[in-house]
């Protein structure tokens, strides 16, 4: 045993190292990406796998094939890839498995990477698969591991949820060395009543088996005492069930309680666990013992729902304090003033509203600053040819729809380009634009999305163009890497950066294969060429593709890899600034009498030379 | 340590606001001080909004700092320390670093920026007891700046409550054994950031 600072991921990754799993898959998206970036940074283990797929379904797929031969899985996604694993999900759910499957799902309360404020036990409800949650970053690597043993107990996928605050979180943790895979041979083992649904006798049979499956681990959960209740010696007082990482502020809220005249001792405390199932046992000896009740749990009132129908089965008359009443809001993180402000409510204590209500003024004269394209990204020369295009075109900007994707190449969406008009989901773009077309605009339609989005949801999208005939101009911007979530290697990178005994699958290869009218493949640091090109698909029938192909800078740099060198001609220099309004590069700034160029920052792609009208930028 | 204490840093992308706070939580896993780091560094790779929490003390310990709860704030730039000032404690250290980093608005002059004198008023109304780093005072090493977040950790030792916690000397340690080159230039950035007239 031994004490090292990691991360909410990382305790989660070496528990289930420690669990014996054997086959570990996911793909990548904040908050839950560090979770397999720490193991692909391991030593490879013979017999464990561990991969980045193509998709969460597939990633889901893969864990649960690997869980029917027998074998401990682990599956990792954020909380918008389990909607696009969520098909196979309920299906697996009826079959049941074997090894012991684990579902890893961050959530993102406060949406600090930019997503839906989704509540992932919502999933668990209605899959009527259990869900375990841990309070910390410490007690993640002890839950993953009971995860695992409640699956197999049980015969049953389980989901593990995160939060952002713990995911990313780094803390102490006490951890021992990691196992190998558990030996277990593989298992093939056929029945059609276990593992199809052919006929409603079977699928309901495994309906009835799937709801049996999760009164079982209410049962171990119980035996086990994974929900802790605590008692106050004399019945009557407040009663606390707090969720997930709302558990961590508990004491520190007692604190600040303590000063307005809260008795801790005269607190009962339940520390939820499993969001799903309901620990209704524990509840029950809540409302036998307490007067009123408060539950602290970031966003949906999952668990306060389950609350007030246990409450009305059992004639509970005491207040129940949360958010179905109006003292809590469904949006935003917790932190301990809403343990103190909930202790308030409930017992009528008079705490200062100003207690916890700092100098909000001063954020009002902060400066914008909207997210941008690192220097030297290859998307800033498509997002520069696609708005110059247009400009060139007979149309206006305000005329030409421009679908945007999941990825770095959202980014078009700011100043200076103001190139996108939409952002969905993974794949979306190119299902968008086809609607757009279909709902009548006869002015040209772009879809926009980078290679790794591709991959995970665009190829269906863009098959179905070509069969509808949808004319449309789908720009695909290929940097090689699945860059946004920390460059990660994805089905097109290139060759000699996939990982040992990967296989490359070019884009460039796929799209002839898929009958589009016009394939064309540009560099998008070769402005006039970019320009030119997607102009003349602006004004062509039919399926167009344009394959954008630059290497992601970051990457690149990493290598001592530059296109060329840039230097500032200062007598040239007018200071019209055309430079900073066209690219928006982090590398250019405003000096006395010339732009100035940090050499540092500079990655040589030439693209202010480009839009220069004086020579005062050269590219070498 | 007896006492919690909660710092909450601010700033951009590429200022090395995160490896601040890694260092912080290794300074306290040697001293065997419970810590959450919880650092939040958005979507860019550069040049966006950057925070990390680090909480000291608590052997349970929520992520969050709540607003008014901070014993230490820590802006690394003008225009993002405004973000903090609602989470610092009257009376507390509020330690401004004052480099500025331009979004391109601003630099084309169509967006406003924070006066520097503006974001003291703001730091003093909040109560907090400011301490002003001016960027100038940052020293050269081999011509170079040396790195302004090994200056602003040598500052908060040498002036602020974070001193009576860790040991300047051993926090000084932690960076040498953490980065093998560059450590005379390091130890010029934290001696400075120590002795910098606050």
């Amino acid at each position: 045993m031994k004490t090292k600072i990691l991360t909410g991921n990382e305790a989660l990754a070496f528990g289930a190292l420690r669990a014996g799993a054997k086959v570990l898959t996911g793909y990548p998206g904040t908050p839950s990406t560090g979770a397999l970036t720490t193991l692909l940074t391991m030593p490879v283990v013979k017999d464990r796998h561990i991969e980045w797929s193509t998709n969460e379904k597939v990633a889901f797929e893969i864990a649960a094939g690997a869980s029917w031969a027998g074998q401990r899985a682990l599956c990792a996604m954020k909380m918008s890839g389990l909607n696009v694993a969520y098909d196979s999900v309920i299906s697996i759910a009826y079959s049941g498995c074997n090894g012991g499957l684990v579902i890893y799902v961050a959530d993102d309360p406060g949406a600090s990477a930019g997503m839906a404020e989704q509540d992932s036990r919502g999933f668990a409800l209605m899959s009527d698969l259990p869900m375990l949650e841990p309070s910390s970053v410490a007690e993640t690597y002890q839950l993953i591991q009971v995860a695992f043993n409640l699956s197999e107990q049980i015969g049953s996928p389980i989901f593990f949820r995160l939060v952002t605050a713990i995911a990313n979180s780094h803390a102490m943790v006490e951890i021992e060395e990691p196992l190998p895979p558990l030996k277990r041979e593989p298992i093939l083992e056929k029945d059609i009543t276990k593992y199809t649904k052919a006929g409603s006798a079977i699928s309901m049979t495994q309906h009835r088996d799937l709801i049996a499956r999760l009164e079982k681990a209410e049962y171990i959960i119980r035996e086990w005492g994974l929900n802790r209740l605590q008692l106050a010696q004399e019945p009557g007082g407040l009663g606390i069930i707090a969720s997930g990482v709302a558990t961590s502020y508990l004491e520190e809220g007692f604190e600040i309680a303590s000063q307005y005249g809260v008795k801790s001792e005269d607190l009962s405390v339940l520390r939820v666990a499993t969001p799903n199932p309901l620990p209704s046992d524990e509840v029950r000896v809540l409302f036998q013992h307490c007067d009123a009740l408060l539950i602290l749990e970031e966003l949906e009132p999952h668990i306060e729902r389950g609350v007030y129908l246990e409450a009305h089965k059992w004639g509970y008359k005491g207040k129940i304090i949360g958010k179905l009443d109006g003292t809590f809001s469904r949006v935003g993180e917790y932190d301990v003033s809403h343990v103190v402000k909930g202790m308030g409510v409930a017992l009528d204590v008079d705490i200062p509203e100003d207690c916890f209500q700092g100098r909000s003024e001063a954020e009002a004269l902060a400066a914008q600053r909207p997210i941008t394209l690192c220097a030297g990204c290859p998307h800033r020369g498509t997002f520069m040819a696609i708005n110059q295009a247009i400009q060139k075109s007979k149309f206006n900007k305000d005329e030409v729809m421009v679908t945007g994707d999941i990825g770095c190449t959202i980014l078009g969406m700011n100043p200076p380009f103001d190139t996108v008009w939409n952002e969905v989901a993974m794949g979306a773009s190119i299902g968008l634009a086809q609607g757009y077309v279909h709902g009548g605009v006869e002015t040209p339609v772009i879809a926009t999305i980078g290679d790794s989005t591709f991959f995970h949801a665009g190829i269906p999208s863009l098959i179905n163009a070509v069969q509808h005939q949808v004319p449309l101009t789908l720009i695909i911007m290929d940097n090689g890497w699945t860059s946004m979530t920390g460059m990660q290697a994805n089905p097109g990178t290139s060759k000699e950066f996939q990982p040992p005994g990967n296989r490359r699958v070019d884009i460039a290869k796929i799209i002839p294969a898929l009958n589009v009218d016009q394939f064309y493949i540009v560099d998008p640091f070769d402005l006039e060429d970019t320009t030119a090109t997607i102009l003349k698909c602006m004004h062509l029938p039919g399926v167009k593709v344009v394959l954008a192909r630059q290497e992601c800078a970051i990457q690149a740099q990493r290598r001592d890899v530059m296109p060329g060198l840039v230097h500032v001609i200062p007598e040239n220099c007018n200071l019209c600034q055309l430079c900073i309004i066209h690219t928006g590069c982090p590398a250019i700034d405003v000096g006395e009498d010339t732009i100035i160029i940090d050499p540092t920052l500079c990655y040589g792609c030439g693209l202010c030379a480009d839009v220069c009208h004086r020579e005062a930028i050269v590219k070498e | 340590m007896a006492m919690n204490y909660d710092i909450y840093l601010v700033g951009v992308g590429g200022q090395g606001v995160l490896t601040m706070s890694d260092i912080l939580a290794e300074a306290a896993l040697r001293k065997a001080i419970p810590v959450n780091v919880f650092p939040i560094k958005g979507m860019a790779q550069r040049g966006g909004f950057i925070k990390a929490q680090v909480r000291l003390g608590r052997k349970v310990t929520g992520p969050n700092i709540p607003e008014k709860g901070a014993d230490l704030v820590v802006g690394m730039e003008l225009s993002e320390s405004l973000k903090a000032i609602r989470f610092i404690k009257p009376g507390k250290d509020f330690v401004l670093l004052g480099h500025l980093w331009l979004p391109t608005a601003v630099m084309l002059g169509k967006a406003p920026y924070p006066e520097l004198d503006q974001v003291q008023e703001e730091v003093k109304a909040a109560g907090a007891h400011l301490l002003y780093l001016d960027p100038e005072e940052i020293p050269l090493h081999e011509g170079a700046p040396v790195p302004a977040n090994i200056f602003v950790l040598g500052a908060l030792l040498g002036h602020t409550k974070l001193g009576r916690i860790f040991d300047p000397r051993e926090v000084s340690n932690i960076i040498r054994h953490r980065w093998k080159t560059g450590a005379k230039r390091n130890a010029t950035a934290f001696q400075a950031g120590l002795e910098v007239s606050g």
